[in-house]
């Protein structure tokens, strides 16, 4: 009985998060370019999207951009989680409370203040300036999940290590960081997903060479988004289902 | 002495000369906003490489290019008034008449308006106005010929504004008589009460893609653009479009050189590029909105000319008027706009 | 505590250089453009004034703002009761597809937020899956009225923000001992002391890492719920964009989210006192 509520409470989870999913792939069959009714089947937008070079530029560009920002944002934010937790220095609860001004600040404000910050210091905008601003907005959501992992660890465990000998950072690496390792994979998963769909942010900070995903997506709201954006969202869709499924069945060989 | 001087030159220029040296023009639109192959024979014709940015907004837009100072981007496609504001505020670089021919093609009712008076910065390149759109399985379309019919108690729950607060007052202040670009804080009060009257039948607030709402039956009457109402007619013919006995509003977006402006050569052969006439008439036909090219609206095909959504007749577009800005007044219509959103 | 550890250096050195440069510093320029007065031009002239935070007192600010609180805080209860049971559940499933479970359920955030609200937009509708689909079963003999209501709002909002709460959520209840439960169990407890007394205080952390997590980004967001909800009342998310874009007023946008910040700094001040003197531990470990 609890076994079967519990199968059906997790199904209906992914029931609800994979119904919108789901209409999505299927508009993307759909032959009308402006509505979200059904006009008929067609293979069209996919053509169209393997053909459009700007699309599939930005596309790249957003992966490329997700995928480094949320790496450097997890390593940055493990560190920082465990700097906060452990050492005391000074500007430490300052600089933690910062981690919340950066959840709450509404994206405008973000953009427009980093805009200025870096028109100021002299840096033209572009890849870089997307970079940096990607990784400070995926930070605090790193440090927080982390930190709440960190925080119910017993201390005496570290002390432990220390008696033993090690150094702080052989401890960090060889007792913390495997205990971390859920935290840490949640924190980076959690920024590959705010870095892949931010536009406000990215709009300020980008430069007129680097075009982004969310960008282009947003911008034809006014003219009608194109069921050629469903399509790539299907493929990357399957993508990532494929990647982790083969991954699944490998792992699970290597283990048996 | 010479020697000198010529080093000095030298260091100077060179770093000009190396900027000058990638062939490219940086261009800011909305995306979708023209024919992708439009731009891939401009680069075959000139050789100049098109970057091409997007925005979502003519507001997000400005504030960008007023902190972008240098390095910015060569042609930018602002509405109306936010031609007016950027012209005012310095933002853009005259246009160089010589390096741009073509326009010659353009139709010379979308000239010469208060926005842009004799288009020193700017040139049109589509347009198209906001009025009524009526489902008219829903609601007879010759019962509707005033902005106040939005008002009729029988369409409560079913009734679209835009969620764009000058769009929304130009409605409300057309429908009391008064220009759409009112400044006069009495004007816009009573507009804003008028409006406050109108809320408790929207269902819906929208100005990114009004069109959506009518195709899903959820409002049957409402503001609209008449582009979008081309678009979905298209799917269900019973959408028509309705110019007011007030007289719709207007907008054209321009083609300008921002301020930051990389290559003003290259912008200029974009932009006179964009006026020849085979050109715009493909940038018509891909996007669906009317195109401020004569000579390429007559190459249309007569079904899309002839449509009134888009091409209005002569005395609907007399009855008309263009957005303009309404400079420091923007803070009382944001003051009413957010009384009107609170309540 | 060997105080000069390179690693530490490192650790410490990293974290308030990132933060000083990219955080404190641009906020400390919204700060500043605060008590600067407006230009009609766009952004700001160089004269000092209060006239900012005299205007946003205004009695529109406050029901924007609550407005936006309420629906945060509805939009983190729900989120949190449908992601806990979620995240405790997947720690009771086998490892060798825990894992695999917990990235099928992030791969639908990876597609473009506007393009799942669309998505629900089609589910919703008037004429969507859902009414199309009740209709033909002779259920209903109209359509509901589904999109543009509070329901679509929090679905929109829950839905978005789902994996914000189930991860920190499972990164908690993940290390919560089993033999706990057990022992607790023998020793003649029932369920729900057992939930309130083991289970819940243990996995705390996680909770308030996912509240927060949820809580102050769904404070600014605004997008979809105009999208679903009909744009029909304004948000703190509308208040200050349209102070930056529509009304170029930078410093009343700019006042407006440095009061933003003070609310949640008391908010958080108060949480600190009452907890301390509820239970006398240290909760400083938790935020």
């Amino acid at each position: 009985m609890k076994q079967a509520f519990k199968y059906a409470y997790l199904a209906f989870i992914y029931l609800f998060l994979y119904i919108p999913i789901l209409v999505l792939v299927i508009y993307s069959f759909n032959d009308s370019r402006f509505s979200t009714n059904w006009q008929g089947f067609t293979f069209s937008w996919y053509a169209q999207l393997f053909e459009d070079g700007p699309l599939m530029e930005a596309f790249a560009n957003s992966l490329i951009i997700a995928f480094s920002s949320s790496t450097i944002a997890t390593i940055l934010g493990t560190l920082s989680a465990f700097a906060f937790y452990r050492y005391r220095f000074i500007g430490r609860k300052v600089t933690y409370s910062f981690i919340y001004v950066v959840m709450m600040s509404p994206d405008i404000v973000m953009g427009i203040s980093l805009l200025m910050f870096f028109i100021t210091v002299g840096l033209s905008t572009g890849a870089a300036t997307l970079l940096l601003a990607h990784i400070t907005f995926c930070l605090p959501f790193v440090v927080v999940t982390v930190y709440a992992r960190i925080s119910g660890f017993d201390r005496n465990i570290l002390d432990a290590a220390k008696d033993l000998g090690a150094t702080e950072r052989r401890m960090f690496r060889h007792v913390v960081l495997p205990m971390l390792m859920p935290a840490v994979i949640a924190g980076w998963l959690l920024s590959f997903t705010l870095s892949l769909d931010d536009v406000v942010v990215s709009f300020f900070t980008t430069g007129p060479s680097f075009e982004v995903l969310p960008l282009k997506i947003y911008s034809m709201v006014r003219l009608g988004i194109k069921p050629e954006i469903n399509a790539l969202s299907t493929v990357m869709f399957l993508m990532s289902l494929v990647t982790v499924t083969v991954s699944h069945l490998l792992i699970a060989k290597e283990n048996r | 002495m010479m020697k000198k001087l010529f080093l000095i030159l030298m260091v100077l220029v060179f770093p000009l000369a190396s900027l000058a040296a990638g062939n490219e023009v940086y261009v800011f639109n909305w995306s979708e906003y023209i024919d992708p192959s439009v731009l891939k024979t401009f680069e075959k014709e000139t050789g100049i490489k098109v970057r091409y940015s997007t925005y979502e907004s003519n507001e997000a837009m400005f504030a960008k290019l007023k902190l972008v100072k240098k390095n910015g981007y060569d042609v930018a496609f602002p509405s109306t008034y936010f031609v007016e504001r950027m012209r005012r505020y310095g933002m853009l670089k005259p246009l160089d008449r010589s390096m741009l021919p073509n326009m010659k093609n353009l139709n010379a009712k979308l000239l010469d308006k208060p926005y842009d008076p004799k288009n020193v910065y700017s040139l049109p390149y589509m347009w198209g106005s906001s009025a009524i759109g009526v489902n008219a399985r829903y609601i007879k379309p010759s019962s509707v010929k005033s902005f106040n019919d939005l008002w009729n108690p029988a369409f409560k729950g079913k009734v679209l504004l835009m969620d764009d607060v000058r769009d929304a007052f130009a409605m409300s202040l057309r429908s009391l008589g008064f220009s759409g670009n009112d400044t006069d804080p009495a004007h816009i009060k009573a507009a804003y009460e008028k409006l406050l009257k109108l809320k408790p039948s929207v269902k819906v607030f929208n100005s990114d893609s009004p069109k959506q709402p009518f195709l899903n039956n959820e409002v049957y009457i409402g503001q609209i653009w008449g582009g979008e109402v081309y678009q979905a007619s298209q799917e269900n013919p019973n959408i028509v479009y309705i110019y007011p006995k007030e007289g719709a509003t207007f907008w054209a977006d321009n083609m300008v050189i921002p301020l930051s402006v990389r290559n003003i050569k290259n912008a200029h052969a974009f932009i006179n590029f964009m006026m020849r006439p085979d050109i715009a008439r493909k940038n018509c036909e891909y996007v669906g909105y009317a195109t401020a090219n004569a000579k390429a609206q007559a190459l249309l095909d007569p079904k899309t000319r002839n449509h009134k959504a888009v091409y209005p007749d002569n005395r609907d577009l007399e009855r008309g008027e263009f957005q303009a800005d309404v400079g420091d007044a923007i803070a009382i219509y944001e003051k009413y706009w957010e009384m009107l959103k609170t309540r | 505590m060997e105080k000069k550890s390179g690693f530490r250096n490192v650790a410490v050195g990293s974290t308030l250089c990132w933060i000083t440069l990219f955080v404190v510093i641009p906020y400390l320029i919204v700060v500043a453009y605060s008590f600067l007065t407006p230009d009609p031009s766009g952004t700001v002239s160089w004269i000092f004034t209060l006239d900012s935070y005299r205007e946003i007192f205004s009695p529109v600010f406050l029901i924007v703002c609550k407005n936006s609180f309420a629906l945060a805080l509805s939009t983190t209860v729900l989120t949190l009761l449908a992601a806990y049971p979620f995240a405790f559940f997947l720690t009771r499933i086998s490892e060798s597809i825990r894992r695999t479970l917990i990235l099928i359920m992030i791969i639908p955030f990876w597609t473009s937020s506007l393009i799942r609200t669309y998505a629900l937009i089609i589910l919703l509708k008037a004429n969507g899956i859902v009414n199309t689909f009740l209709l033909s079963l002779g259920w209903i003999d109209e359509p509901l009225n589904l999109l543009y209501t509070q329901l679509a709002v929090f679905t929109g909002l829950v839905y978005t923000l789902l994996p914000f709460m189930i991860l920190p959520l499972y990164a908690s209840l993940q290390k919560l001992d089993t033999r706990l439960i057990e022992a607790a169990r023998d020793l003649g407890a029932t369920s729900p002391r057992i939930f309130f007394h083991i289970i819940l205080p243990l996995t705390l952390p996680g909770i308030i890492a996912g509240s927060t997590m949820v809580f102050l980004p769904a404070l600014g967001l605004f997008y979809i719920p105009d999208l679903l909800g009909g744009a029909r009342s304004m948000l703190i998310g509308n208040f200050i964009k349209d102070q930056f874009l529509v009304a170029g007023n930078w410093p009343l946008g700019s006042s407006a989210s440095v009061i933003l910040t003070l609310l949640m700094f008391l908010l958080i001040a108060w949480y600190f006192l009452s907890s301390r003197k509820i239970n006398q531990g240290d909760m400083r470990e938790v935020i």
